[in-house]
């Protein structure tokens, strides 16, 4: 059989013993991913530290570039595969609409692509009519994160199209794309929520737990199933932890200054993204679980996930908040205490927010018990759909 | 000006009001070292949003010449920790000594613009206080609209069918074709996954919609205000109070936490005068009076009436916050005939009853002295930076030597007819001193409310008298933010009187 634009070349070059060789479109679509995973990290440090934004800051540039990159590409395939593409190439993609034809990851690239694009006319009205959203979680700012979701979750299909056809000794290095990929989509979604979960403040808090048990398994236990990684979970966490490790180490090293009023809070370097939530640690849980439930038990497994997950995000988090909120955490290497310019420096800094309350405003054990149930069951169900997602994306071949 | 207008123009579309009521742009007018300077500051609407800065450079009445640099920056009132970098205005095209710029302003309330000039004659720079706050509600464009429900439409779909194919095609082995039980999981898929999209399209159109109401929620209010009218010591008197429960109840946190509103600062006086009330009698505008009642309260302001004639009038009270926040309060009030007026409350009170509508050229004062309105031949157009300027000249023809009055050469009151234009002017411009200094001599600790307004007390009881009408000349830089029907008073004082000249004109629409 004749090799696909995508396929080609799939695994070793055979020509080359032993060079690995990944064919380019993947290439660039997980570069492309990656682009806007790290464009973004470095545009909230830049809201956060300079403040002034145009369309042409570097950041803005590096988002726009994964667009093109992406959308260029994967037009491209799909143009080729359906005007230029042989039967074989046809047979190994999904049709469009009865005539075009392209992998499935090449065409959540092009979706995400176009939605990147809407998004930008919509956020520039909304900047003219309600005032610019300073702010993740905003209507035209969902539109434009799920566009780069699009790409980010094309590029990982890309990746996983390749693990499911690789032959038996290429699977590792197929498999490790498609965590690197799975990865960045947790990173992204750590970036989208780190308005409510992100800091140590907000750790004792149930929001967080509910948040983070909403948004973090729904990828990671359906991207953990369709890898064939012996430690699915725990190699995208690890991955996830090191890439936002690294941003905030390498943003840490850039003198900045804020050219925004006001500026309550004069800082003098990017501030860094928050240190990595040690979702690792309910990540090694979920392996385990996954392992021992097997497939089949995927009602029972996603009940053991939601409480699990949760059970173990609480207790690690509880403790690591106390010491991101102490003088040790204040340094380089974990990057505690890093607040944006236009911040009022204030006791805040070191209490706890979003606490379960009373009505008379006191810490309720009780409240918060129940806020960690409530997580618990947005655990199970968000798991159980990302396991019936994860199932259907073991067998994608196209 | 021609810049200066565009801006104001633009300005005009501005519905609801700012510190001033219609009128959002600030104008300031003095001298920046060895230069004049006029600036205008165009609010942006929205917060954050970008305000347009145009600079007038004039030395000797002209363009200024050997202009180096101008630069341009904002800031909050309590930002001390550190300002950002300034920007560079760029000259204007065709309009010489002209400079504008644009700056971001992050935060609502009381900001500043700093204008700095460096040339061949030295350096010098200007604090402009203005007012930031969302103002006006834009609607979707259609056409933006339209487009956007397009491509709207066509992600849907696309979306749907890529779930589609998925579910067909995407697990199959290259080659194998697609079973009835393959097309059948698809359909159900897409039909799925249009249900789970529509779902999430409600429930975007409903965020969108709570944005929109939180956003109609923070568009600027002033404080409410009542006013009705009393009898003090048997004499007739005006009392009026500012009502708002944000205001009355602004050091009581629990409240103000439970309501999510912020925390007003205290009044500061300006001219010295902790708030200056007009009343202007409608719908003729014949009757006019500007007023200086004291308080006991911060809540309830008490003025004797002066003899104004009965029917209903328009009451607006110009208040200025220790955060430099200025605004004008409203509200009406009907007036009986005043019989038998009181004394003053305050000496710098004053009114104008005129017999009949006022003319567009002239206007004869009390004293029997003519007060002439300088203006060019062309009409005034909205948004066009006009000329205000006033001739104040003797029954002989010479001019007319003026006192300060309140610390300035002159005050003015423009109004739109129909009310929804309402600006106290000076030589200085729309804002208030008391802003300027609320901006400028702010420190560290002053935080501490009343710390700051006792400050700037002081600094007026020591400041000179201030300026006088060089010449029997005052004029005011602004420009008219909307076409119509335009009254305007402006006083004055000589020999220790205070003289009250009304005019009344047409400002044209622009066609540009």
């Amino acid at each position: 059989m004749t090799a696909s634009v995508a396929d080609r070349v799939i695994g070793r070059d055979r020509s080359k013993a032993g060079a690995w060789t990944i064919p380019w479109p993947l290439s660039a679509v997980v570069l492309a991913s990656t682009c806007i995973v790290v464009g973004l990290i470095w545009d909230v440090s830049w809201h956060r530290t300079v403040g002034r934004d145009t369309f042409w800051t570097l950041a803005h540039l590096l988002e726009q570039a994964a667009a093109v990159i992406a959308g260029l590409t994967c037009g491209y395939l799909v143009l080729r595969t359906t005007f230029a593409g042989t039967a074989e190439e046809k047979a190994g993609s999904v049709r469009f609409w009865h005539y075009f034809y392209g992998p499935l990851g090449a065409w959540v690239c092009v979706w995400g692509t176009l939605m990147m694009i809407t998004s930008a006319p919509f956020d520039n009205w909304w900047h003219n009519a309600y005032g610019l959203d300073v702010k993740i979680i905003s209507p035209p700012h969902m539109v434009l994160a799920w566009g780069m979701i699009g790409i980010q979750i094309g590029a990982m299909l890309m990746a996983l199209r390749a693990q499911n056809r690789a032959p038996i000794e290429d699977q590792t290095l197929y498999s490790m794309i498609h965590a690197y990929a799975a990865a960045i989509l947790v990173t992204m979604m750590s970036t989208v929520i780190q308005e409510y979960a992100s800091v140590g403040n907000q750790m004792h808090g149930s929001l967080f737990y509910r948040v983070t048990a909403w948004t973090i398994p729904l990828f990671l236990v359906g991207l953990s199933r369709a890898s064939r990684l012996r430690w699915p979970a725990t190699t995208i966490t690890a991955i996830y932890s090191a890439i936002t490790l690294a941003m905030s180490w390498i943003l840490q090293l850039f003198p900045a200054t804020p050219k925004l009023a006001p500026i309550y809070n004069p800082v003098t370097h990017m501030v860094p993204p928050a240190f990595p939530l040690l979702i690792i640690v309910p990540a090694i849980a979920v392996d385990l679980l996954m392992r021992r439930f097997g497939r089949g038990n995927d009602w029972k497994l996603s009940v053991a996930i939601g409480v699990t997950w949760v059970a173990v995000m609480v207790a690690v988090h509880w403790f690591w908040a106390d010491f991101l909120l102490s003088p040790p955490a204040r340094n380089f290497l974990i990057g505690a205490d890093q607040w944006s310019y236009s911040d009022r420096l204030g006791d805040w800094r070191y209490r706890f927010w979003t606490l379960d309350v009373d009505a008379t405003g006191k810490w309720s054990p009780l409240g918060f018990a129940k806020g960690i149930g409530f997580a618990m069951i947005i655990g199970i169900v968000s798991s159980r759909i990302s396991l019936f997602l994860g199932g259907a994306m073991t067998k994608v071949k196209r | 000006m021609k810049a200066l207008g565009t801006v104001a123009l633009l300005a005009a579309i501005v519905l609801v009001s700012s510190a001033h009521i219609g009128s959002p742009d600030a104008w300031y007018e003095g001298n920046t070292g060895p230069y004049h300077v006029i600036v205008q500051v165009a609010t942006p609407g929205v917060v954050p949003g970008v305000a347009t800065v145009y600079a007038r450079i004039l030395s000797d009445g002209r363009p200024a010449n050997g202009v180096d640099e101008v630069t341009i920056q904002a800031n909050k009132f309590d930002a001390l920790a550190a300002s950002p970098p300034p920007e560079i205005a760029s000259p204007v095209a065709g309009d010489a000594g002209t400079y504008s710029g644009q700056l971001w302003i992050m935060t609502g309330g009381s900001n500043s613009v700093t204008v700095t000039v460096r040339g061949s004659l030295g350096a010098g720079t200007a604090v402009v206080p203005v007012v930031v706050v969302a103002s006006r509600r834009l609607e979707l464009d259609p056409k933006l609209g339209a487009v956007l429900v397009a491509v709207g439409v066509f992600l849907f779909l696309g979306l749907v069918t890529i779930v589609g194919a998925a579910v067909r095609e995407s697990s199959l082995t290259p080659g194998v074709a697609p079973d009835a039980r393959q097309r059948w999981k698809a359909r159900v898929a897409m039909a799925a996954s249009t249900a789970v999209l529509a779902l999430a399209l409600f429930g975007g159109s409903r965020w969108w919609n709570n944005e929109d109401t939180s956003f109609n929620h923070s568009i600027y209010k002033p404080l409410a205000a009542t006013a009705t009218t009393e009898f003090v010591a048997g004499k007739p008197a005006l009392d009026l109070k500012i009502s708002d429960s944000a205001w009355i109840r602004r050091n009581d946190s629990t409240w103000l936490r439970a309501h999510r509103a912020n925390q007003w600062t205290p009044l500061i006086p300006d001219h010295g005068k902790l708030i200056h009330v007009f009343m202007i009698r409608v719908p003729d505008l014949l009757a006019f009076a500007h007023l200086h009642p004291p308080t006991r309260d911060s809540v309830s302001f008490v003025s004797s009436l002066p003899p104004l004639p009965a029917g209903r009038y328009r009451v607006y009270g110009d208040i200025v916050h220790e955060s430099g926040f200025n605004e004008t309060i409203s509200t009406a009030i009907d007036v009986a005939t005043v019989k038998e007026a009181g004394a003053p409350t305050d000496p710098d009170d004053a009114f104008l009853v005129a017999s009949s509508a006022p003319k567009d050229a002239r206007s004869v004062l009390a004293d029997g002295s003519v007060m002439s309105f300088d203006r060019p031949a062309a009409k005034f157009v909205a948004g066009r930076s006009a000329s205000l300027r006033f001739l104040v000249t003797a029954a002989d023809g010479k001019p007319l030597a003026l006192e300060p009055y309140m610390g300035m050469a002159g005050h003015a009151v423009v109004t739109r007819d129909d009310g929804s234009v309402f600006v106290h002017l000076h030589p200085s411009g729309t804002i208030s001193m008391a802003s300027q200094m609320a901006v400028t001599m702010r420190q560290p600790g002053d935080s501490v409310s009343g710390r700051l307004g006792k400050r700037i007390m002081a600094s007026e009881a020591m400041a000179p008298a201030g300026t006088t009408g060089q010449n029997g000349v005052v004029s005011f830089p602004y420009a008219f933010p909307q076409p119509g029907m335009y009254h305007m008073w402006v006083q004055v004082k000589h020999a220790g009187r205070v003289l009250t000249g009304a005019f009344a004109f047409e400002v044209e629409r622009s066609n540009s």
